[in-house]
């Protein structure tokens, strides 16, 4: 009885507190009003993922929904922080020595795998030397360690990573879908095989630990008590395996999911206008682009990209089919890296008569009346070919029609994303492609537009020289200050020279009820690191 | 088994299935549904044909209007998820969705007249090769491997024509067959045999008249079927693809609307019903104005 | 019946060859590969890796050869995008769906028989109207549109039912929830096979009815509900044994569409992430072991029916 009065009273005190608070100043965020409550413990998140995962982080068949599994059941050596720069997790501390060759982690002395064993330096060695540097396994996300020799143990506590050249944002990478995996398990075995770890029985290190997991239905994981950090307040997170986006939005309306990203704003409105849920905007580190083959000579002519670009009406497209969230993009750096994203830059407007003008610069008009432009009488024609995936088909009409309003017939192909992968990424046999990058919270694309990547994610085979000097550079400099001004410069190159056609930096729709508490103003991926921190609220 | 039963079918009957289409469009009329659906289909057939050359307003163009406009005089249904105009795409999906189920009817007509009709005539080792195939294709759950060809192959219209049609032709090559190896035994085909004609030309200028009137009936049921298949795969986004618009493309694009506009998945849906029940009552009717018990009531 | 059941045997393995052959070619010869060897990032070392590390470097005709020596000895291969045993993956998948579609038969069953002999003995009557438009009615439904419609209704609407998934199992179970789950699924797929319950029952029916022996024993002054009840009905319903027959691939057809609609996972959508994630030895299992199944359904009817049936007993 006195407890409940007590707790009554608490609970009184903090919604004065909050109104308080709210009244005081309207811009604070809502994980600072959270934390003047007293978090408690228990309760159970539900999370829905589309598919079954692999709890593996390196496998090549761990997509998005194995990343948000592993990312709870496994650590890193960093994460991203608050901020978004690197901040320490299984490692304390990282220098680099002067020549930035080698980088040397103090890892924290205190950690335990889920089974009672100790992690050591030997489990992130074994990692990277035996699975990621394998060159055989050809493990996910491995080519951002293309510059990494080994790694060596300096002593239990200690590894050093040795580079072949300077790579400024290897923190960060550190700290993305790369977690490591306990060698007492593994070392011996082939690490693809291995069922009855990748599917089965996971032993990580993170905050929660494996309760059960059943295939095509949920998997659900439960606190670990001997968690290094702190000990997380929820009992249990569940992860629904639910393959149809409509269901998701169901379940969050009737409280039997707590938070996801929500990938197809179709159903926004219904969510914002919903009592107990709330939709919130942030920002990742994702870029949608165009892009035009830069095999073709056309193309090759910075006008005519500009052109298209000028014809595109890019605020229409993210009110229409983002509902909003996606903001305007010059380049490829998103404003989520805050540290270096610049707004300086020669931005792009939606303008069909300068589309138009810069075409006819370009030798490009409608000389037979037939509402198409031609040039040494061949008509201006291109052929878009996008794989059929989330919004990109309902962009991609867009796109179709605006162009052809300048008088470019655009045939527009749909086809299913294995075999677009098969045609655009490795055969190379498209005019135009639409799709977008998601990368770690670090500056450095060289992977899409260095022309030493044209047989990677160079996707449109982009060539520039300037350009490739300035990502070299950036890529080596560890200052901070001499790093800005290097990215402040290449955006500025990108946004006029535009490698891909920048179209937006997509927001993310994070869906969540209003009981959960305790998560920080992050993406959902992002803010998974914290779900320590998670908390209900009665 | 079946042979025998039927050839026990009075000679009389015969001359009054030959003597032509008038009785058969005379007999429909009295099935009301059967006839009712017949004007329907006409004019259905009539709008999504003729109607664009009326209605101007282009199936993919934005329109001024923008998004989930509300219905108006500009846009008699509204405009759709991205503001296109959602009446000119019911009026030109509906033409590539009934050219799609009649492509896929003619193919599997063709298909299943050659199998059923060679299998009736030839017989012998011929006859249970076709027949144990088409059996044996009919066991087969065939939208597994509609899932599976199409995910392959790609989903172009004419891939979609040849995969429908490849799953749906057997019904009709087993009524040819059938009607083959009745007509076969028939006094002026074997008269014609006598007389020295090729097979080709027995079944082309002998058989395949008779079965005509049969055929119609399985061919209208089967557009029917294939409308339908169309739009399944559509929804599981193997179908044909935008910006192209079907039926059964705008109803999967709808659905991620359903919570905020679900009016855009309830018109290709009530389109596709419609006209599929058309057809059926359609075929139905036309069967039994076949069938000559039907006659003697 | 040896000899019928040999020869059944013996066509049912033919047949099972044709369709590896189709699927098995017809997988690996469509551009695109795995998804395990197809993320949009993975490096062109990766993918190489990957390739290596599934075998797809070697020739078609070598993989089919070494796929069908597996599979013979009851091996199915493994699954690429889980890495589990493709057998594992469709046992885990298959009683889902077994569950659905014998519900769905059951109910139709029940509903669909008295109905058909109701509109076969009232023939042209009002009722018989009503059934026979209300057959083709549901012939002509859309499954899935039907289901998004019940969806919006029951679950978005009304609140009363899920719209996904198979409801917990295990530890979790509850009536209320399993059967919730339920409801919807088997309503649909209710809806594509119970017309045809209706309408070949009805011709069964009035088929029989025609007979001179039940023109005999009404003309000796038998009471109309004897004449139907005992005397016709019974002849009747040993047709009604085989469209089960037909009706197990209409079914199994019926199930990809509604499991997809409803989140059902079963082997419905098993095949699709199958299909879409190129995982070729999952493909290959599902479709053997679907044809099985339909086979040995179609055995199994064909030896019940020439046990029942005097006609065709010594065959």
């Amino acid at each position: 009885m006195n407890k409940k009065i007590i707790i009554t009273i608490i609970g009184i005190m903090g919604i004065l507190f909050l109104n308080a608070c709210s009244y005081g100043a309207d811009n604070t965020s809502t994980t600072n009003n959270d934390k003047e409550e007293d978090p408690q413990k228990g309760g159970k998140v539900s999370i829905p993922i589309v598919a079954d995962p692999t709890f593996n982080p390196w496998h090549p068949n761990a997509y998005a929904e194995s990343n948000v599994v592993n990312r709870v059941l496994f650590s890193s050596l960093t994460k991203p922080g608050k901020d978004l720069a690197p901040s320490p997790d299984l490692a304390e501390e990282w220098e680099v020595s002067d020549d930035e060759l080698e980088w040397t982690f103090f890892l924290r002395d205190d950690v335990l795998w889920h089974d009672g064993e100790k992690f050591t330096a030997d489990d992130v060695a074994y990692t990277f030397n035996e699975i990621v540097l394998n060159e055989e396994l050809g493990a996910n996300n491995s080519s951002y360690f293309g510059q990494l020799n080994k790694v060596e143990v300096v002593d239990e506590y200690t590894v050093k990573f040795v580079l072949e050249s300077p790579v400024a944002a290897l923190p960060a990478y550190l700290g993305f879908n790369t977690e490591i995996l306990p060698k007492h398990i593994f070392e011996g075995e082939d690490p693809w095989n291995l069922t009855s770890f990748n599917k089965e029985n996971p032993i990580g290190t993170g905050a929660f630990k494996l309760k059960t997991y059943n295939s095509g239905q949920s998997v659900v994981l439960e606190r670990n008590e001997d968690y290094y950090g702190e000990t997380a307040l929820l009992d249990e997170v569940e992860y629904k395996v639910l393959g149809d986006a409509n269901t998701h939005v169901a379940q969050i309306l009737t409280g039997e999911l707590s938070i996801f990203a929500l990938d197809d704003l179709a159903a926004i409105e219904k969510i914002e206008n919903a009592d107990g849920v709330d939709v919130y905007a942030r920002d990742t580190t994702r870029f949608f682009w165009l892009i035009l083959n830069q095999e073709i000579e056309k193309y090759q002519d910075k006008e005519v990209r500009q052109a298209i670009l000028h014809a595109i009406d890019r605020q229409t497209i993210i009110d229409t089919v983002l509902k909003g969230y996606a903001t305007i993009a010059d380049s490829g750096i998103a404003p989520a890296l805050q540290q270096y994203y610049t707004e300086d830059v020669t931005r792009i407007e939606y303008d069909p008569d300068l589309a138009k003008e810069l075409l006819k610069e370009a030798g490009w008009e409608d000389s037979d009346g037939d509402g198409i432009l031609d040039k040494d009488g061949e008509p201006f024609t291109i052929d878009f070919e996008i794989g059929i995936q989330g919004d990109l088909e309902a962009v991609s009409q867009m796109v179709q029609q605006y162009l052809e309003e300048i008088g470019i017939k655009v045939n527009l192909n749909a086809m299913e994303w294995n075999t677009m992968i098969q045609q655009v990424v490795v055969e190379r046999d498209y005019e135009m492609t639409l799709n977008w990058w998601r990368y770690p919270a670090d500056p450095d694309l060289s992977a899409y537009m260095h022309s030493k990547n044209v047989k990677g994610n160079n996707i449109p085979g982009y060539k520039n020289e300037e350009l490739d000097k300035l990502l070299d550079e950036g890529a080596q400099t560890s200052d901070i200050e001499k790093r800005q001004k290097i990215y402040i410069e290449a955006q500025q190159l990108m946004a006029e020279e535009l490698p891909y056609l920048f179209l937006w930096y997509p927001q993310e729709a994070q869906v969540r009820i209003d009981k959960l508490k305790g998560v920080p103003d992050l993406s959902f991926g992002d803010a998974l690191h914290y779900i320590n921190e998670w908390y209900l609220e009665e | 088994m079946n042979a025998s039963t039927n050839i026990n079918i009075k000679k009389k009957d015969v001359f009054k299935k030959r003597s032509g289409k008038n009785i058969l469009l005379q007999r429909l009329s009295r099935n009301k549904i059967a006839y009712v659906s017949l004007c329907f289909l006409i004019l259905v057939h009539i709008l999504v044909f003729i109607g664009p050359l009326v209605w101007k307003v282009s199936p993919t163009g934005l329109q001024d209007a923008g998004a989930l406009a509300n219905w108006s005089l500009q846009h008699p249904m509204g405009t759709d998820d991205l503001g296109r105009d959602v009446f000119s795409r019911m009026l030109y999906g509906g033409r590539i969705t009934l050219i799609v189920g009649l492509a896929a009817m003619l193919f599997a007509l063709l298909i299943g007249t050659i199998i059923g009709a060679c299998a009736g005539f030839f017989r012998g080792y011929v006859e249970t090769v076709l027949m144990r195939f088409t059996e044996a294709m009919m066991a087969i759950p065939n939208f597994f491997f509609v899932l599976v060809a199409l995910t392959v192959l790609g989903t172009s219209p004419i891939m979609v024509v040849i995969v429908i049609a490849l799953s749906g032709w057997m019904e009709i090559a087993r009524v040819v067959y059938g009607e083959t190896l009745k007509w076969k035994e028939y006094e002026f085909v074997e008269a014609a045999n006598a007389s020295g004609a090729t097979s080709i030309r027995i079944l082309t200028k002998y058989i395949i008249p008779q079965i005509i009137p049969s055929i119609i009936v399985s061919g209208t049921l089967t557009i029917a079927a294939a409308i339908l298949t169309e739009s399944a795969i559509s929804y599981l986004g193997m179908g044909i693809q935008p910006p192209t618009p079907t039926w059964g493309n705008m109803l999967q694009d709808s659905q991620q609307y359903i919570w905020t506009a679900p009016i855009l998945g309830v018109l290709p849906g009530a389109a596709i019903t419609i006209v599929v029940l058309a057809y059926n009552f359609l075929g139905d009717g036309l069967r039994d104005a076949l069938d000559p018990r039907f006659v003697k009531k | 019946m040896l000899k019928f059941l040999i020869n059944r045997f013996g066509q049912s393995i033919i047949l099972l060859l044709i369709v590896t052959v189709i699927t098995f070619f017809l997988i690996n010869l469509a551009p695109g590969g795995p998804s395990s060897t197809m993320r949009m990032d993975a490096s062109p070392e990766e993918r190489q890796a990957m390739v290596e590390k599934l075998g797809l470097d070697q020739p078609v005709i070598v993989r089919y050869a070494s796929w069908l020596k597996g599979a013979f000895s009851g091996d199915l291969g493994t699954s690429f995008t889980s890495n589990e045993p493709v057998v594992q993956r469709i046992a885990e998948r298959l009683p889902y769906t077994i569950e659905l579609t014998i519900f769905t038969i059951i109910i139709s069953i029940i509903i669909g028989i008295p109905i058909g002999i109701l509109s076969a003995i009232k023939r042209g009557s009002v009722p018989d109207h009503i059934i026979n438009f209300f057959s083709v009615v549901g012939l002509s439904v859309p499954a899935f549109w039907l289901g998004l419609m019940l969806i919006l209704l029951f679950s978005i609407n009304l609140g009363w039912l899920p719209s996904s998934g198979v409801g917990a199992r295990g530890v979790d179970f509850n009536l209320w929830g399993w059967i919730s789950h339920l409801i919807m699924p088997v309503l649909i797929l209710t809806t594509t096979i119970l017309p045809n319950i209706v309408r070949f029952t009805r011709s069964s029916m009035l088929e029989v009815i025609s007979q001179n022996y039940i023109r005999t024993i009404r003309a000796k002054g038998a009471k109309e509900s004897i004449v139907i009840y005992i005397h016709a009905l019974r002849n009747a319903l040993i047709p009604i044994i085989t469209i089960i027959g037909v009706l197990i691939p209409r079914l199994l057809s019926g199930a990809v569409i509604t499991e997809a609609i409803f989140g059902w996972t079963g082997i419905g959508t098993l095949i699709l992430e199958a299909a879409r994630g190129r995982d070729y030895p999952l493909v290959m299992g599902i479709t053997i072991v679907i044809t099985i199944v339909v086979i040995l359904c179609n055995l199994i009817v064909d030896i019940v029916y020439s046990r029942v049936d005097p006609r065709v007993k010594n065959v």
